[in-house]
């Protein structure tokens, strides 16, 4: 009798944390991996709402990876995020190690660190007109500094080989100050004691950086490498508002293409390949991440 | 010598925020400049007069207060909606048993580091079909399950000590009195991270909303903006006084919380990065 009021206890509670899930679930399900799901599935067809779409197989891939525009969308985003992802975490640590090593003593410093955090909080069109606007090849403040150090400004947003990087520029402008931010906390964690320790020892500063904050900070390092490598793989509005892709098709990256692709030419089965491809990309460097930083045992 | 020592930091510190803030603040001035000083060579550093031309002209050319209203109206949405759903979904992680429960929690996982571009085209069509798209509501839909908010606070809830839940069940409490009065009374600073970073999200959201949403009426203010860019590709006084406006609120919002803010990213950041 007991056995059977716990064991129908123990089936109710179920029920019930199954119910405090359902309203997420539900969500979760129709409007993220079901859609995820879905663009898989259309990947594999012909779209076609008049005369009733046709399944090819894997052709949209295979026309995919014969298509020099796509090709190129491809090699751009690898650009970009070699180009970001370095200023966007360099920027980053500079500044919390900057915040940390002369601030921690120092009074007024919280005003610096809101000011390198606050791009932060705009939003990526903001970002996309502040910056525009500084590059702009007659009247961008960018283009009167060159002048007045007498060399040659260069046409940043319209020269293919300067569009990537002035927008990258952008980019860690905007995102480097979160990670000066996590950074800080990560600096905030280690012991003070071994820094102590270190200086009674006579190290230096890049002895201490070289030996307690890098190894110390390996974690934090890794993971905001991670995420900022896939953030950089999905950029899509400071291009879209900045150059549009162009000059030519220099900047066009895998999210535009993939916004063209399926919005501008409603090639539906193409587009969601190429969202595929993005997603399969993603997820092999996910996987790298999580091995590298055992993050499993983290999440568990 | 050892003042010069006792000042450098000082300003190479300040000497590099000013270089981080010139771009905002040129954007700023530039709002507020009349058209010649705008475009003039050499730049003027300091214009001539102040005028509010440019922002009278947005007010007057487009429904920017709309814009604003949509915003606000979405980042809200999705803050109620996801905290709701999330701390529901977060507490049945971290304190009910059930079969399946690990498995779906990883499921749930997987999807917090994907990027979802492809998803978008079939929620296109989902929204065309259920009538919602061109609504803030089919804007906000898609934002509100977020797998990093479950994940956040089941992080949380965790570390919450189980002996207050025990406490209150033998007290009487259900699982939902728990909830109430155990968990989410002890949990209200990662509310408050989590509950900024999402309204951040969305407030900043571009990609879907700019498919989602389409028309001048309808949209938010990062969609907005790409509106009147496209519509005037050189007007910089009209575009700037738009992109100024636009920050407004942020910066209104960072200078009141900005140690909150700070410290929210700092606490989330154990997984967010």
């Amino acid at each position: 009798m007991k056995n059977k009021l716990t064991r129908f206890l123990y089936r109710h509670r179920g029920i019930e944390g199954i119910v405090y899930v359902l309203p997420f679930a539900a969500l979760w399900g129709v409007f993220l991996a079901w859609p995820v799901g879905y663009g898989i599935y259309l990947s594999l067809f012909e779209w076609n709402p008049i005369k009733g779409s046709r399944f090819v197989g894997l052709e949209n891939y295979v026309a995919l990876f014969r298509d020099v525009r796509f090709l190129n969308a491809l090699a751009n985003t690898f650009k970009f995020a070699a180009l970001a992802v370095p200023l966007i975490l360099g920027l980053g640590l500079l500044f919390a190690l900057m915040l940390w090593s002369w601030g921690r003593t120092r009074r007024g410093v919280g005003f610096v660190q809101a000011v390198l955090f606050f791009p932060y909080l705009l939003t990526v069109s903001t970002v996309a007109i502040t910056w525009k606007w500084m590059f702009d090849p007659d009247f961008g403040l960018v283009t009167h500094a060159f002048k007045a150090l007498k060399v040659p400004a260069p046409v940043f947003l319209t020269e293919p080989a300067w569009a990537l990087p002035a927008i990258a520029f952008a980019t860690a402008w905007w995102l480097s100050g979160y990670r000066m931010v996590v950074f800080q906390a990560g600096l905030g964690d280690i012991p003070q004691e071994l820094f102590e320790v270190a200086s009674i020892d006579g190290a230096r500063f890049h002895h201490k950086f070289l030996h307690i904050i890098l190894p110390l900070l390996k974690p934090a390092l890794l993971f905001s490498l991670v995420l900022t490598i896939i953030s950089a793989f999905r950029t899509f509005g400071q291009v879209l508002m900045m150059t549009e892709g162009g000059p030519g098709r220099s900047t066009e990256v895998l999210a535009l293409y993939l916004y063209w692709t399926a919005f501008e030419y409603f090639k539906i089965g193409k587009a969601a390949a190429s969202g595929v491809v993005l997603l399969v990309l993603t997820l092999i460097l996910t996987l790298i991440g999580v091995k590298l930083l055992g993050l499993k045992s983290e999440l568990q | 010598m050892t003042k010069i020592k006792a000042w450098a930091p000082y300003l190479v510190m300040y000497a590099i925020a000013f270089l981080w803030v010139i771009p905002t603040l040129w954007v700023a001035e530039t709002a507020f400049k009349p058209n010649p000083d705008i475009f003039s060579i050499p730049p003027k550093w300091f214009p001539s007069r102040l005028t509010t031309a440019h922002i009278a002209q947005l007010f007057a050319s487009w429904p920017f207060g709309r814009w604003l209203l949509n915003s606000l109206i979405l980042a809200s949405l999705v803050t109620a909606g996801s905290l709701f759903v999330s701390t529901l979904a977060a507490f049945s992680f971290a304190r009910l048993q059930w079969r399946g429960r690990d498995a779906a929690f990883l499921t749930i996982l997987v999807f917090m580091l994907l990027p979802l571009e492809v998803s978008v085209i079939p929620l296109y069509f989902m929204m065309i079909r259920f009538r919602l798209l061109n609504t803030i509501y089919g804007a906000a839909l898609p934002m509100i399950a977020l797998p990093i908010g479950v994940f956040l606070l089941r992080q949380f809830f965790l570390n919450i000590p189980r002996d207050l839940d025990d406490a209150a069940r033998i007290d009487g409490c259900s699982s939902l009195g728990v909830l109430t009065r155990v968990i989410i009374p002890n949990s209200i600073p990662v509310f408050a991270a989590y509950g900024m970073y999402i309204f951040n999200y969305a407030w900043n959201e571009f990609f879907w909303s700019l498919i989602c949403l389409r028309s001048a009426q309808k949209v938010t203010l990062p969609v907005g903006l790409r509106l009147i860019q496209g519509a005037f590709e050189i007007n910089y006084g009209l575009i700037t006084s738009a992109a100024f406006m636009a920050s407004l609120p942020s910066l209104v919002v960072f200078l009141i919380l900005r140690q909150r803010i700070i410290r929210g990213i700092a606490l989330s950041s154990g997984i967010k990065g």
